[in-house]
């Protein structure tokens, strides 16, 4: 039978609870192709830095996303920074590192929680969620929110964090890093699971570079490339390399942010472990005038901030190109050719932040 | 404190597909397409190789807007130049998989095109001193929407 | 012919309740699995009583009709097994309700349904094999197809086609519509088709879908029952730990597609089932 039928997909899919919508031309259980719609819930933020105070708008930019949020407000904050050439104290950097990495990993985890329930697999998926709750309990310990933070302003960071909770931190990441490492045993090796992820949805490394995939779907293909080399904030201070696995597949994406959670926690270690006493933000003089991009890496993927200042406290252009946008055009690519059941695992294996990319 | 080196090569209109051609040959990976607009429209593309970041700026008249679109070299750019589309009202010319005008569902058509209204909450008069004069004069708006 | 009518009368009124606590079990103890604390026991008769109160939306005339005639079948499928009747005709009775559910499916016009109906036959042509190799082997054993006299069999069945409930139980994951093979309806509808075959149902139509679905799991453990009919207590207590075992094995896997199921699940049809009864047939004689 090659009779082709028009399966929707989202924007109200059990699965997926994000605003995307697919309109899967099937062939049978084969996916021919994929069309999708977003533009459900497009809410003009960057046009509201027009007429917002910008140091305001960091805010307003950490709840661009509900997930990576402090990523968020922190590539704004340092793409404003650097058209404002403000020095920003070197604790403030460190400290932004350590909420950033926990914000990865948290993220991360939800990721790994959904992929689960995607497959079916309920008892794994509860369990990755409660590990991610003791994760928020510490980001609410240090930085007073669960999920945004707001702790970031143009100009470091809104409180310090003492010694002894920073211990306190170090030695609860432990415990949660080793009940990490179960879990990924689970996901790295379980046989159902492999059956679900190995192979599927392939994604080869030129046609991740040419579609423009960022993140871990770039380095689940094998390319090195994570904006944290850039060496923005602390990460110039330490020692890690990205993550990439070269099948290219499901379950090198899987992979890559497994590890990922182990580097992260490595990370922190290390930010905890060099962060210098002083001031967590400098003050902020004048206005910005002039246009900086700013690259960070967030657990999706590299976001872009871009702000364009006239001198007034009004910006004149904020765009922020998140990373779930540039990875639509490669899932685009993946999803042609595969089957149904394999759909919503491949879609999740972006790590779609609509609601993110429709900032 | 990192501040990227961030070249800005002023380009042609005409000149962008050879040129997008070029550096998709050479590897370079499309970071995004950034486009601005007050009194003139303005269309930054951003690339990536290894860590280095190049951009290429196009500057045009709101009497003409019009791109030649890139998703020959850059499939992906798809996703960026249909909300230029949307959001900017410019036309894209040769757009691979091109949604219309559907790509975002909008209340209001080419919502990022007018800078913010004079007196609206927010912009303050001393905020705004450069505000551009043309600003109230009515904008030839040709149809965006190809067929 | 009185036990007979006893059999299928109890059948009738006992299986509900049986099905709906041990669902409210299932619930539980997958909850617990997950590490949570669950619903209370009573939960699926709370929830059918719900849908049973709901406004029901039929997409078409036929849809509640189809639902219905697979309630019917799942009933007499079960009447006629706990009557002591004929086990070919109770499984192909229970064939004929898994076709209506099918065919409920494909009366609506909604993708989820059609896939999930299409997976409803290819899941049915997974496990009808071994279900046929079940019978065979029974009658082998026991020397008749009726259920009456296997029940009554000296020798214990599950002793002489061991590999025969080993591919039973393996089937039964289907049945039951657990993972990693519930894959045309899983318990809730985390899933690509939004539980496939019952998406166009609400209301009463989804409550009877529900209870029969209880009437089932109970036949199904009554086929577990029948390989250790030799102790009865023995069987109940048999019929327990395989429900509970399945459970644990829903916790414990990730859904597969439908061509992994149907190779594995031939597989063990093969490997096990038959191989079970040329074995049996060269030592018999």
């Amino acid at each position: 039978m090659s009779r082709r039928t028009i399966i929707p997909f989202g924007p109200q899919h059990p699965v997926l609870p994000e605003p995307i919508h697919l309109d899967l031309v099937m062939e049978d259980e084969k996916v021919v192709e994929a069309i999708p719609s977003i533009g459900f819930i497009h809410r003009g933020l960057e046009k509201m830095a027009e007429k917002k105070d910008f140091q305001e708008m960091a805010y307003i930019a950490e709840r661009i996303c509900g997930i990576c949020s402090f990523i968020h407000s922190m590539g704004y904050c340092q793409a404003i920074e650097a058209v404002l050439r403000l020095e920003i104290p070197r604790r403030a950097e460190f400290l932004r590192v350590i909420w950033g990495e926990m914000s990865r990993i948290h993220s991360h985890l939800l990721w790994l929680g959904l992929t689960a329930d995607a497959f079916g697999f309920e008892s794994l998926f509860m369990h990755t969620w409660r590990l991610r709750e003791k994760l928020l309990d510490l980001i609410e310990e240090t930085s007073g929110g669960r999920v945004i933070f707001g702790v970031c302003k143009v100009g470091g960071v809104r409180r310090d964090v003492d010694a002894e909770a920073l211990d306190r931190l170090l030695a609860a990441l432990a415990d949660l890093e080793a009940d990490c490492r179960e879990i990924a045993a689970v996901f790295a090796r379980d046989a159902s699971v492999q059956r679900r992820l190995s192979g599927i949805g392939v994604l080869p490394k030129e046609e991740a570079l040419r579609l423009g995939a960022v993140g871990p779907t770039l380095r689940g293909s094998g390319v090195p490339s994570d904006s944290r080399r850039l060496g923005y904030a602390a990460y110039d201070a330490l020692d890690w390399a990205p993550v990439t696995e070269e099948a290219g597949d499901c379950r090198a994406r899987c992979l890559v942010r497994m590890r990922e959670i182990a580097q992260s926690f490595d990370l922190i270690r290390q930010a905890v472990a060099k962060i210098p006493e002083g001031p967590v933000s400098a003050k902020v003089v004048g206005a910005p005038r002039g246009e900086y991009f700013a690259r960070l890496e967030q657990p999706r993927g590299e976001v872009v901030y871009y702000v364009k200042g006239n001198g007034t406290k009004h910006l004149e252009r904020f765009r922020v190109r998140t990373p779930t946008f540039a990875n639509l055009p490669p899932l685009l690519k993946i999803l042609q050719g595969c089957e149904l059941p394999d759909v919503p695992i491949i879609v999740l294996t972006i790590d779609p932040c609509i609601s993110c990319a429709e900032r | 404190m990192m501040i990227e080196t961030q070249p800005l090569e002023p380009l042609d209109r005409a000149a962008l597909p050879a040129r997008v051609a070029a550096l998709a040959k050479e590897g370079w990976r499309l970071v995004q397409i950034c486009c601005s607009c007050r009194d003139a429209y303005e269309v930054t593309y951003s690339f990536d190789r290894e860590g280095r970041f190049l951009n290429l700026r196009i500057g045009f008249s709101k009497e003409d807007p019009a791109l030649p679109s890139i998703t020959e070299s850059y499939f992906g750019a798809f996703a960026y130049e249909n909300e230029m589309q949307d959001l900017f009202g410019l036309r894209l010319d040769g757009l691979k998989l091109n949604f219309h005008g559907n790509f975002y569902r909008l209340a209001k058509k080419n919502p990022f095109l007018d800078p913010p209204a004079a007196g609206s909450p927010g912009a303050s008069p001393a905020a705004s001193p450069s505000a551009p004069s043309a600003e109230g004069a009515p904008r030839a708006a040709p149809d965006p929407r190809p067929t | 012919m009185k036990t007979a009518l006893l059999g299928a009368l109890l059948w009738l009124v006992v299986a509900p309740i049986l099905g709906g606590l041990l669902a409210g079990a299932d619930r539980i103890l997958s909850a617990r699995l997950q590490g949570r604390v669950g619903p209370p026991l009573l939960q699926p008769f709370y929830d059918v009583l719900k849908l049973w109160d709901k406004r029901g939306g039929v997409v078409n005339r036929f849809q509640n009709f189809y639902m219905l005639a697979f309630f019917a079948f799942v009933l007499v499928s079960g009447a006629l097994f706990f009557a002591g009747g004929d086990l070919l005709l109770v499984i192909f009775a229970l064939t004929v309700a898994g076709v209506m559910l099918a065919l409920g499916a494909w009366s609506t016009n909604s993708p989820y349904s059609h896939v999930g109906a299409e997976r409803e036959l290819l899941q049915m042509m997974a496990y009808e094999p071994m279900f046929l190799l079940m019978a065979v082997g029974m009658y082998l054993v026991g020397r008749s197809f009726h259920v009456g006299v296997l029940a009554r069999a000296e020798v214990p069945l599950v002793l002489a086609l061991p590999g025969v409930f080993l591919g039973f139980l393996f089937v039964l994951t289907i049945k039951l519509r657990k993972s990693p093979f519930d894959l045309s309806a899983s318990h809730h509808a985390h899933q690509e088709i939004v539980r496939g075959i019952t998406t166009e149902y609400s209301g009463r139509g989804l409550a009877l879908f529900e209870v029969a679905h209880w009437y089932e799991n109970v036949l199904l453990l009554g086929f577990v029952w029948l390989f250790f009919s030799f102790n009865p207590a023995l069987g109940i207590v048999a019929a327990l730990v395989v429900y509970f075992l399945e459970v644990f094995v829903d916790n414990a896997y990730a859904r597969l597609t439908w061509r992994t199921t149907v190779r594995a699940t031939w597989a063990a049809a093969a490997l096990l089932g038959v191989s079970n009864l040329i074995l049996f047939q060269y030592f018999a004689r």
